[in-house]
């Protein structure tokens, strides 16, 4: 499915973080919002999903407009991980990630055997089916998000919406992240979009990149496009170069000695 | 193997919690018919009740402990599920009834009612409700902005109940001599109430317990954060705000028939959600069941521990409530190590 973003004004309150914004999410592709703390990328992630009401502009899917669709239509085809999410510890893995069939119900029904099976493939496809009959409790944060990201596959989507997925993991844990956002990508042909804070794996998986500086874009293309130093000094006011690794197919950023 | 083996425990355990619960509910309710001021064996009770003559056995406990072990069994089980439901709807565990205005709002009703029209004492039951009710929607309409967060709901609901709790306060002061009727439904006492009131409370708590079943899902999903939620196609305004209408709805309807009982609706629902869990598929039944037994139990200790005078159920609850919560609480830190 396509995303369009056109003219967008988005703000809490009076606060406007977003003004003016066009951004376009290509189909089946991976796409990476990145940019410095505070600059609206989690809060332009936010107002395509509808978490968050945008003020000005439209945001369309497939032409046509996020307000014209049913919260539970856009659910059945948009999945988002928030960047904050609980649940109770005592629930167990299996349940949770059954919730993903919420879109497809009415209020009062619950799973049957036709939303068991996609629990399971979900399970399955993101590797937690051995966590099935444990507690969030019990999970490590590297299971957990796992968990939650099939609690979103389950909602079958066409894409996915990420915020942050690999903050607060360690860096093994990370790479299976970005490896998994690979594999559905690839495998289950979902499209992805992430915000990510770390540039060498926005550049690794990432098909189109988007930067974002002070609540405007700045630049948008293929990671090779749009990471260089110069972008680097003017969105983080940072000195890099961009090392070209033998052997390595996606370039890494090396930054200035702290000195 | 493991794994499928630790899903049976869990459902042994709550089977294990119910059962015990119902067995509580079955003794304690012949020791409620049993004990009072005045003391008859089970077979005196059996007989008379079995006789078709009348007999002060028969009134005493037909007329008198009847109605008022069921009120209190009514009463327990609604403010339970009162409190649970408004748990999730403010993901917030010292959420209760009082937290919406419910208490504060049948207190100012109540007061007012018999301090200032005094001639009107019979209809302090419908004022109260009104007055619950009216706090409660002036709660959420001061709260709500595009939407209900719980965060603005407790703090209108800290401001409402405040400048209502001032009036209550500055009423009694002016009619300080007249204040027994205020104190008696303050402190929430199912003392000499009959079938009346019964008849009255089962309709009500007939149909709050019956939409509270309905909230289970809801408040499950609740459970997952808003924009988890949200992200689900559930619309979590709307959610949260019927889920609170029950919950008003429950809690009104045991203030309007029994005044005011703190503690029930903040402790029985966790500690039920520290025995059966989270999921409110099991955790609201056991919060209604443990609620009853525990409402029960207070009243009938309130009504027989002192010879020649009654302790209202309310304050028999918090007395005993406070100390045995905080020694849920530090017993299962301990079990869960952090």
């Amino acid at each position: 499915m396509e995303i369009k973003g056109e003219h967008l004004q988005i703000g809490y309150g009076d606060v406007q973080v977003v003004s003016d914004m066009d951004i376009h999410i290509h189909p089946g592709k991976i796409t990476s919002i990145i940019g410095p703390n505070g600059s609206g990328k989690s809060t332009v992630l936010k107002a395509l999903t509808r978490l968050l009401p945008y003020q000005g502009g439209v945001v369309t899917l497939d032409g046509k407009s996020l307000r014209e669709y049913s919260a539970k239509e856009i659910a059945r085809r948009v999945g988002v991980l928030p960047q904050i999410h609980s649940a109770p510890p005592d629930f167990l893995v299996k349940d949770l990630v059954g919730y993903g069939r919420v879109p497809y119900q009415k209020w009062y029904e619950k799973n049957n055997e036709e939303d068991e099976k996609i629990v399971n493939w979900a399970m399955q496809c993101t590797g937690v089916w051995k966590l099935k009959d444990k507690s969030i409790h019990e999970c490590s944060g590297g299971e957990s998000q796992r968990v939650w990201i099939a609690t979103v596959l389950t909602q079958q989507p066409e894409i996915l919406f990420l915020d942050e997925p690999t903050t607060y993991l360690d860096i093994a844990h990370q790479l299976e992240m970005m490896q998994l956002v690979r594999k559905l990508n690839r495998e289950n042909k979902i499209g992805v979009v992430m915000v990510l804070h770390d540039l060498s794996q926005a550049m690794e998986v990432s098909d189109w990149i988007v930067v974002i500086r002070d609540g405007k874009k700045y630049d948008e293309g293929t990671p090779e496009e749009v990471i260089t130093p110069r972008m680097m000094r003017e969105v983080y006011d940072v000195s890099c170069d961009i090392v070209h690794v033998p052997g390595r197919e996606k370039p890494l950023i090396a930054y200035k000695e702290i000195g | 193997m493991k794994t499928s083996r630790k899903r049976k425990v869990s459902a042994l355990r709550i089977g294990t919690v119910w059962l015990i619960l119902l067995l509580a509910l079955i003794v304690l309710s012949l020791v409620a018919v049993n004990v009072g001021s005045a003391g008859y064996s089970i077979s005196q009770i059996l007989s008379a009740l079995f006789s078709p003559e009348k007999s002060t056995v028969k009134v005493v406990v037909v007329n008198l402990r009847l109605p008022r072990l069921i009120l209190a069994l009514l009463i327990g089980a609604s403010l339970s599920a009162s409190g649970a439901i408004l748990q999730s709807v403010m993901r917030n565990p010292l959420a209760d009834p009082g937290t919406i205005g419910v208490s504060a709002g049948a207190g100012t009703a109540a007061t007012t009612i018999l301090l200032l029209f005094p001639h009107m004492t019979n209809a302090v039951p419908v004022f109260a409700f009104g007055g619950a009710a009216l706090a409660c929607f002036l709660i959420y309409t001061m709260a709500w902005k595009g939407g209900v967060d719980p965060t603005r709901i407790i703090l209108s609901g800290v401001a409402i109940n405040s400048v209502l709790g001032a009036y209550n306060s500055l009423l009694q002061m002016l009619h300080s001599d007249s204040l027994e009727g205020v104190l008696a439904f303050m402190n929430g006492s199912l003392s000499g109430r009959s079938w009346s009131q019964v008849r009255i409370l089962s309709v009500y708590a007939g149909i709050g317990l019956i939409l509270a079943f309905l909230c289970i899902k809801g408040a499950n999903t609740l459970q997952l954060g808003d924009e988890m939620a949200k992200s689900l196609g559930v619309n979590v305004s709307v959610t949260r705000v019927l889920l609170s209408a029950v919950s008003a709805f429950l809690a009104a309807s045991t203030v309007s028939v029994a005044g005011m009982i703190g503690f029930v609706g903040l402790v029985v629902p966790h500690i039920s959600r520290l025995l059966v869990g989270s999921d409110y598929k099991e955790m609201l039944p056991t919060s209604m069941l443990m609620g009853a037994v525990v409402l029960l139990a207070a009243d009938t200790v309130g009504r027989t521990i002192v010879p020649g005078m009654e302790i209202p159920v309310g304050i028999v609850m918090s007395v005993t409530g406070g100390p045995f919560f905080l020694y849920m609480l530090r017993k299962r830190g301990r079990v869960y190590g952090n």
